[in-house]
């Protein structure tokens, strides 16, 4: 008696081990991101997305701006915690992901845009998340009051006129500076030496030219070109809040602008909802980095960041991931989570919404107006913008021209 | 009782595996990394011999990373253990409330470095910003922390604010330890309060000192947190003809190689230096004192 009861037992407990893995579970997909702006918005949109499809529960996690990405993402890869899917923003992070980046040329949603992530051996591996840009923003009802009309500032002269001439009617204007610019190494840095420097490396030039950038990363750095930009960087700097410059963080700028203090800020559309919540209700838009006296209108727009789905997950969670973005990218749902909802720009053809925000309708309709300029900041070696040009970027502020200009000469041939 | 050698092992063995595990294992790796050339992801890595080491010597961020962390340790080594020794008096004295200011001074230290950090920066970048500008003092109207000369001051102020309640805590257990006769003693044959600090207090607490100088020496010396959430290694500086970060210590300089600039060899590389070299000046340090220490 008391052994069969035993045999039974066992044969309960054994039962209960198997029946357990072959209930049916649903395919987790953590989504790794560093995009803040954008947080509230994806982390309802994947909250949509799991309760509507049975069997799949996708996760967000994002991390704050200016914070290390990359080095965060490895510390998840040496605790067995790789997301199914997280950005690369170029060269760089293909590069040194190369492993962990599975081929998606298959993919429904390649076929819906010109701005996928290509390896070097043609295959379609990143989404695009959403186009973006930057130039020198301004706040159109102070240029108004002030009687300057943005569509004439094309030149560094010009650009130069209109900020004596606010500087001149501050009180007025109620403005405490011009600009709002920060370049902190350990706050702003990759405003300047990343966004305001690309006008250095693709400013002029077509959208694919990219022959300055190749010869300034072989040490070939054109003085004079390097000299002129230096110049426009250091008028910025004149014109801004000098706190601001130097121990600033992304919120002291943006609120210097949202709150009317400043005309003028170098930041990019990401910062539309920022703007949104923080009432600003002003109408903006953008003029080129015009560090030369050439006419130009062009800004700086591309797809910078791609979601990119985790080559080492397991075929359900590869195949949920792929269906996942195939949502984000083809369907209405997806469309609204883009444009309105994250206000972001999106990189689609099939979507047809307008996004909300100023900055990035300027985008739009500098897309359509055409002569804008590419992103090569990103090619850059890892950590080469925030270790040696960062510091460069910051000393300026300080510094003379012809410091920065042997610095940032010197920086690109240590490269080689 | 016979005692038998396994099973003393045995019950070490828990203590051994975690311990081999968690320190001796990566330890080892970290010495064969710092020899390669690897990146942090690859699963390609090649032996490169002792590269990484000489190319951190020609590095001004890391050389200098390397002096302000000496300056910055000496800083605190002095005036955290001052500091923690004045409130151990304090607190011993017949002062009323003593046990609220105990508690009290003690508190800044249950509070996390990176908390801390982020509050002393609004105390710095606003608030001491917003009063030098209001009263007119000139030096306080641009943030300490903005300038290279006064940035490890301004994160040894804050090191020293946090840490020295912990410190506190070991010199009024070392002086409460002392026998009531001797200070009695030295009473009743009229030596005052200094003499009496001087000839019997200090050589009495010198086994604290061991501790606490110990203490404020290594946590010094691989600071980050209050590095990171204070600073965050700025400002700028020009540096041997480069642009450097003039607030960037060690441990944050190796950090930022391992991540920022994905080279986990010479993060690593540095590591093991760091290593080293905390290891000599702990040696150093506990050997001094430890002939200073009396029996009672």
């Amino acid at each position: 008696m008391r052994r069969l009861f035993t045999l039974a037992l066992v044969a309960v407990l054994t039962l209960g081990l198997v029946a357990l893995p072959a209930q049916a579970e649903d395919v987790e997909i953590h989504v790794y991101q560093l995009k803040v702006e954008i947080n509230e918005a994806i982390t309802n949109f994947v909250k949509r997305y799991s309760e509507n499809t049975p069997g799949v529960n996708v996760t967000v996690e994002t991390l704050g701006g200016g914070a290390d990405y990359g080095g965060t993402l490895r510390a998840k890869l040496q605790a067995s915690q790789m997301p199914d899917i997280f950005m690369i923003e170029g060269k760089g992070g293909y590069d040194l992901w190369e492993e962990y980046i599975l081929d998606m040329s298959d993919a429904d949603w390649v076929k819906d845009t010109d701005l996928a992530y290509y390896s070097p051996e043609g295959k379609a591996v990143g989404f695009p998340i959403g186009i973006e840009g930057f130039g020198l923003g301004y706040n159109a009802e102070i240029l108004e009051k002030a009687g300057i009309d943005p569509a004439e500032l094309t030149t560094f002269s010009a650009t130069k006129e209109a900020f004596e001439l606010l500087d001149n009617m501050k009180e007025d204007l109620g403005l405490d500076n011009v600009v709002s610019v920060g370049t902190s190494v350990a706050g702003l840095w990759w405003v300047t030496s990343q966004h305001v420097f690309n006008a250095f490396y693709a400013g002029y030039l077509d959208y694919n030219d990219d022959s300055v950038y190749q010869a300034t990363v072989k040490g070939d750095v054109d003085q004079e070109r390097l000299t002129a930009f230096a110049n426009y960087l250091k008028f910025l700097y004149d014109y801004s809040d000098p706190e601001i410059l130097v121990n600033g963080t992304y919120d002291d700028q943006v609120a210097a602008f949202a709150n009317g203090k400043t005309a003028f800020i170098t930041q990019g559309n990401w910062t539309d909802p920022n703007f949104e919540q923080l009432g600003a209700t002003f109408p903006r838009g953008f003029v080129s980095h015009n560090f030369l006296e050439e006419e130009s209108t062009g800004l700086y727009i591309a797809a910078p960041s791609w979601f990119v789905v985790n080559a080492k997950a397991s075929p359900e969670r590869q195949k949920a991931a792929i269906d996942f973005l195939n949502h984000m990218a083809l369907t209405e749902d997806g469309a609204k989570y883009i444009v309105e909802e994250a206000g972001m720009v999106p990189a689609f053809k099939s979507v047809k919404l307008v996004p909300k925000g100023d900055f990035s309708k300027a985008l739009v309709e500098a897309n359509a107006r055409g002569g804008n300029f590419n992103w090569y900041f990103a090619q850059n070696p890892d950590g080469f913008n925030v270790n040696t040009l960062g510091p460069i970027f910051e000393l300026l502020a300080t510094g003379t021209v012809e410091d920065f200009v042997r610095d940032v000469t010197q920086a690109f041939k240590d490269l080689n | 009782m016979k005692r038998h050698r396994s099973v003393d092992i045995l019950f070490m063995l828990p203590t051994l595996l975690a311990f081999g595990l968690v320190v001796l294992v990566p330890f080892g790796l970290g010495i064969y990394y710092s020899l390669t050339d690897w990146n942090g992801v690859s699963s390609n890595i090649n032996l490169v011999g002792f590269k990484n080491f000489e190319s951190m010597f020609r590095e001004p961020q890391f050389i200098y990373s390397f002096l302000i962390t000496l300056q910055y340790t000496a800083i605190n080594v002095v005036f955290v253990n001052l500091v923690g020794f004045l409130l151990a008096l304090l607190v011993t004295s017949q002062l009323k409330l003593r046990n609220f200011y105990r508690a009290g001074f003690f508190v800044p230290n249950l509070i996390g470095g990176l908390v801390l950090g982020y509050i002393w920066q609004f105390m710095f970048n606003n608030v001491l910003v917003d009063m030098g500008r209001t009263l007119g003092i000139s030096w306080l109207a641009t943030t300490l922390t903005g300038k290279p000369g006064t940035v490890i001051w301004a994160m040894s102020f804050v090191n020293t604010w946090q840490y020295a309640g912990y410190i506190m805590m070991i010199y009024v257990a070392a002086i409460q330890s002392i026998p009531a006769s001797l200070m009695e003693a030295a009473n009743v044959d009229g030596a005052g309060f200094f003499r009496r600090v001087r000839s019997i207090l200090i050589p009495m607490v010198a086994n604290a000192f061991t501790i606490t100088i110990f203490l404020t020496l290594t946590t010094s010396f691989k600071q980050y947190d209050l590095n990171f959430a204070l600073t965050g290694g700025r400002p700028a500086l020009r540096f041997m003809e480069k642009g450097i970060k003039s607030s960037q210590l060690l441990a944050m300089d190796i950090y930022q190689t391992a991540m920022g600039n994905n080279k986990m060899n010479e993060a690593q590389a540095k590591a093991v230096v760091f290593f080293i070299i905390l290891v000599v000046f702990s040696l150093i340090q506990v050997s001094i004192n430890k002939r200073r220490e009396v029996e009672a």
